[in-house]
């Protein structure tokens, strides 16, 4: 366990070293980035990244800030906070030549942002369920955290996601309250800047986005990949928005192909 | 709990080594009323996150080094076994990679 410094802020940041036998390929830095309130890098740790390590890359998670076992502050969840943070986490720990990029929901919408800021130091993005950051993205995702806070003051609301989710599920939620009434994380969602839609077309860093069919999202893959330059989209049956920890068997092949040379295929036009 | 894995010195010594990797790790949870025993579950009794429960085992990772590969034993479990994990498991986990 490693906590880095920056601007105040204090990231819970876990690494998993690549095994020495690698598999093909050369081995990559991949940092992972988790989603927004009932999410931390555990939903990594449990899943996807050991297998990532077993497989030779180097892996980086990371509690988001506000999340998990970083720091909370009462302000300041703009996604140019959250890219920003990424940015200081490189930093911080001096990794050398561009990083991965894994990122579930939420966590994909912040390394594009990501990438837009700093394409230097992206190789390339994997993302599970996400959208870009866009003015439509931010109203939505604003209404959602402000609503699901509203719902949190009803005191019937936790007992009613134990019993129809389960504990688990309900323990996360619980964790989530806090961000959601101690943070103005959901009017800084929806009020941040975000980019302009032409810049995206500027974006020649590679991306892999990965739906589960049966997700509100998955329409919106033919739209991304008229956005993005570099954008090649997938599906994953029988899934919808929990993807990575419905059935990381699944997505842990998709991540190994795309570290391996997956995305070099997708040559700029 | 009577099986030869689950007593003898080493076992004994594993459940020690975990039960004050907590009280490091946990300082703050005031676990000094719970008594910690093999059947002692990481969530459900003892009240950790599931993010405890990374923090705890890299903090054991510290202090057994190579000899035990936590990510993998995690990568072998569904999450809810993760979920509903005991301290006798974690223990007897550690003891069987130190034989």
């Amino acid at each position: 366990m490693t906590t880095i410094e920056a601007g105040g802020i204090r990231l819970n940041v876990e690494r998993l070293s690549g095994a020495p036998t690698p598999a093909p390929g050369p081995p990559q830095t991949v940092v992972l980035v988790h989603g927004i309130a009932t999410d931390n890098l555990t939903s990594y740790y449990f899943t996807i990244a050991p297998a990532l390590a077993a497989a030779g890359h180097d892996v980086v998670m990371y509690d988001q800030r506000g999340h998990g076992r970083s720091s909370r502050p009462p302000r300041g969840y703009g996604v140019e906070d959250f890219s920003g943070d990424l940015d200081a986490l490189l930093d911080a720990l001096a990794l050398e030549g561009p990083v991965h990029l894994i990122g579930n929901s939420f966590g994909g919408t912040v390394a594009l942002a990501y990438a837009l800021r700093r394409p230097e130091r992206v190789a390339g993005i994997l993302m599970l369920e996400s959208e870009p950051p866009t003015a439509a993205w931010a109203k939505k995702m604003s209404g959602i955290l402000a609503g699901s806070a509203h719902q949190l003051h009803d005191e019937r609301t936790l007992p009613w996601i134990e019993e129809t989710y389960g504990r688990h599920e309900a323990r996360l939620v619980r964790w989530a309250t806090r961000l959601l009434h101690g943070t103005s994380i959901a009017e800084d969602i929806g009020s941040c800047p975000v980019p302009a839609e032409e810049s995206w077309q500027s974006l020649h860093v590679p991306v892999c986005a990965v739906y589960g069919a049966t997700s509100d999202l998955a329409d919106t893959a033919p739209w991304l990949e008229s956005l993005l330059p570099r954008c090649r989209t997938l599906t994953v049956p029988g899934h919808g928005h929990s993807v990575l920890v419905g059935t990381p068997e699944t997505v842990v092949p998709l991540v190994l192909d795309w570290l391996r040379d997956g995305h070099r295929e997708l040559v700029a036009p | 709990m009577t099986s030869p894995a689950t007593t003898g010195p080493a076992y004994a010594a594993v459940l020690a080594e975990v039960t004050d990797a907590l009280h490091t790790v946990l300082d703050d949870l005031e676990l000094d009323d719970t008594p910690i025993t093999p059947d002692t579950r990481f969530v459900e009794d003892l009240d950790l996150e599931s993010i405890d429960l990374v923090t705890l085992t890299a903090e054991l990772g510290g202090r057994y080094g190579d000899r035990v590969d936590f990510p993998a034993w995690f990568a072998s479990l569904e999450l809810s076994d993760i979920i509903g994990l005991t301290v006798g498991q974690l223990v007897q986990y550690i003891a069987g990679c130190l034989r």
